[in-house]
């Protein structure tokens, strides 16, 4: 049941100055995961409902598994959503709530009980068919409404933040049997949220949107180690930003010259790298600098350092590394872990 | 402990008005009712009261009507306010609400006389006909007042509870119900399976109750029966008042019973109604 699904250039006005969504464009590969990601406000929720069909894009086209769906009405798109409150309906038990989609569809009773059955094992919440809504705690609510939604195998799964409304330790149960889920079945699924852990986790591929555009649209690790510029690395939590001119090869920053595994174009150039890349030793890309900072983080210490001309630099290390405010110690920047950032 | 004494003392001043004019007013229409009148020298007890007018003819007829009027009234009602609720629940217009609105603010009595003003045969919906030749003769236009059907009364009370009931309907769609509405339909519920399987049930208990609550009223109710109702048989409360006003002072007992069967009849309602809250808390 593996379908592609293509946004072309989907604009959305809610009939402000600025439109929810501008010109976003990206296609999810049948069975793949994707996470739009970004801050509340950004569209992502806008563009998830216009795949879906509750909202028509002002501009722009939906295609799923190679066709136009835009004048496909929502309940004939075989696209289910989940949502941030599971929305359960309170009436029913939570068999008729699971057993919902096939019962529109006219599936028989036999084969529906057994579908239903089938659906919530696979959540793990065999033993609660009869229970009323009312009756689950938050967590297991969602996970009938992620099986109320997987029942009918439909072509595309849309998860609109369905674990922000969860407590922190239900939220790592949930995430992971989306996963299982997800990838058992192959869904060719979008899902949005405004958490970076949460998509990077999860996703196959992260669609960084904000203020209704397309930022970066790669796989997870690549926002880490190539944003494509400063905001999407600061959106990441990137922390250290050196600027320099780029020469042969070479970038010359008020650190020296440094090395880049994969050089940067001539000219005036803004390097980036995760503290977690910075190690304390000696050799190529090495300057000396000073502890100015150090705070225990539990796993890792995070190190505040400040080499010659005032320049700062933030260096996760193992908690081992004891080092106290004022030492002085030797830091390399790895070329490999060095990137230039877009201008 | 000081938190309920200090509760019953704020209670106190609305406990103190409630208690002495309906459950003082109650009890006197039950010890009359039981044929208690020092005033006209009689001090014995009996049900006598009750056994007459029960056994007559006039109460069983007045209390089909009743039952008839309050039930055409809130069904009528029910159904166009759940349908007025869902043509108003995407307007966000104040428009449509304030003319909704309108008529909850009026009187009873001034909406009586109002429909009355309108589909009497001597008003405006009689001479609108006539001037439109839908009619030749103003007195040809259906008898709406005062009649067998009690028309009248009904139309009073479908124009002034739709409002109450839909307000409640509205509450409910504009909350919950939108959100399970879009859930059912990127789970393919079609527009009618939207309704009937997920709509209607989420919005029923609230309608349920508004129309309980407007029963409840319409059958203990009087000014617009008594204003609008045709002479023979009348509705139970009008049946009650003109019994009350009898110069025979021995009738007194017969039209406290009425009374009490009214606030019988209504307290069975609003038992359903409170269980109804209860089994909704629950669920």
């Amino acid at each position: 049941m593996s379908t592609r699904l293509e946004i072309q250039d989907l604009t959305h006005s809610y009939g402000g100055d600025r439109p929810a969504l501008s010109g976003l464009t990206l296609s999810v590969e049948p069975g793949e995961l994707v996470a739009l990601l970004g801050p509340s406000g950004c569209g992502k929720t806008t563009a998830l409902k216009i795949i879906a069909g509750l909202l028509s894009p002002t501009a722009g086209d939906v295609r799923i598994g190679g066709r136009s769906v835009l004048n496909v009405p929502p309940e004939q798109r075989e696209a289910a959503m989940v949502f941030q409150k599971s929305l359960l309906f309170p009436h029913m038990t939570v068999e008729s709530n699971v057993g919902f989609g096939l019962r529109m569809r006219g599936t028989p009773r036999g084969e529906m009980r057994e579908r239903v059955e089938r659906a919530l094992r696979r959540v793990h919440m065999g033993g609660f068919a009869t229970r009323k809504p009312a009756a689950l705690s938050g967590g297991q609510q969602q996970r009938v409404a992620l099986a109320r939604a997987l029942v009918t195998e439909p072509r595309l799964l849309l998860l609109d933040e369905p674990l922000s409304a969860l407590d922190a330790n239900l939220r790592e149960g949930m995430r992971g049997l989306i996963k299982e889920v997800q990838r058992e079945g192959k869904h060719t699924t979008v899902f949005v949220t405004h958490d970076q852990e949460e998509a990077v986790i999860l996703a196959d591929r992260i669609a960084l949107v904000t203020d209704g555009h397309l930022r970066m649209y790669d796989r997870p690790e690549a926002f880490y180690d190539r944003p494509l510029n400063r905001e999407i690395a600061e959106f990441f939590g990137a922390a250290n930003f050196l600027h320099g001119q780029a020469r042969n090869g070479t970038v010359e920053t008020p650190l020296g010259a440094l090395k880049l595994a994969i050089p940067a174009t001539s000219g005036e150039v803004t390097l980036t790298i995760r503290p977690e890349a910075v190690r304390l030793e000696g050799g190529e890309n090495s300057f000396s600098a000073r502890v100015r900072e150090a705070t225990y983080l539990g796993t890792q210490v995070l190190y505040g350092l400040e080499a010659s001309g005032g320049v700062a630099l933030k260096a996760a290390l193992p908690p081992h590394t004891r080092l106290t405010v004022g030492d002085d110690v030797l830091v390399r920047l790895p070329a490999e872990s060095l990137w230039a950032l877009g201008r | 402990m000081g938190r309920r004494v200090k509760i019953t003392l704020l209670l106190a001043p609305a406990l103190l008005v409630v208690s002495v004019l309906f459950a003082g007013g109650l009890s006197a229409a039950v010890v009359q009712s039981l044929g208690y009148l020092p005033a006209i020298g009689r001090t014995e007890v009996s049900l006598d009261a009750y056994r007459e007018v029960l056994g007559s003819r006039d109460f069983l007829d007045s209390l089909l009507l009743t039952v008839y009027v309050a039930g055409a009234s809130t069904g009528i009602s029910t159904v166009l306010a759940v349908l007025s609720a869902l043509a108003l629940r995407n307007s966000a217009g104040r428009l449509s609400a304030a003319i909704f609105q309108l008529p909850v603010t009026i009187p009873h009595l001034v909406a009586a006389v109002g429909i009355a003003l309108v589909v009497s045969q001597t008003g405006l919906g009689a001479r609108v006909a006539a001037a439109l030749g839908l009619i030749g003769e103003p007195s040809e236009f259906p008898a709406l007042l005062f009649d067998r059907h009690s028309i009248g009364i009904i139309l009073t009370y479908v124009w002034k509870e739709v409002p109450f009931i839909t307000l409640v309907a509205l509450a409910a769609l504009r909350g919950v119900a939108a959100e399970l509405e879009e859930v059912a339909q990127t789970l393919g519920a079609n527009r009618w399976q939207r309704f009937w399987y997920v709509v209607f049930p989420v919005i029923a208990p609230g309608v349920v109750a508004a129309s309980l609550i407007v029963f409840a009223f319409t059958f203990g109710a009087f000014e617009v029966p008594y204003l609008l109702g045709q002479t023979y048989p009348t509705i139970l409360p009008v049946m009650a008042y003109n019994e009350y006003r009898s110069i025979d002072l021995s009738s007194r007992p017969a039209a406290m019973a009425i009374n009490v069967l009214i606030a019988l009849i209504t307290a069975l309602f609003a038992a359903a109604y409170l269980r109804l809250g209860r089994g909704l808390g629950r669920g």
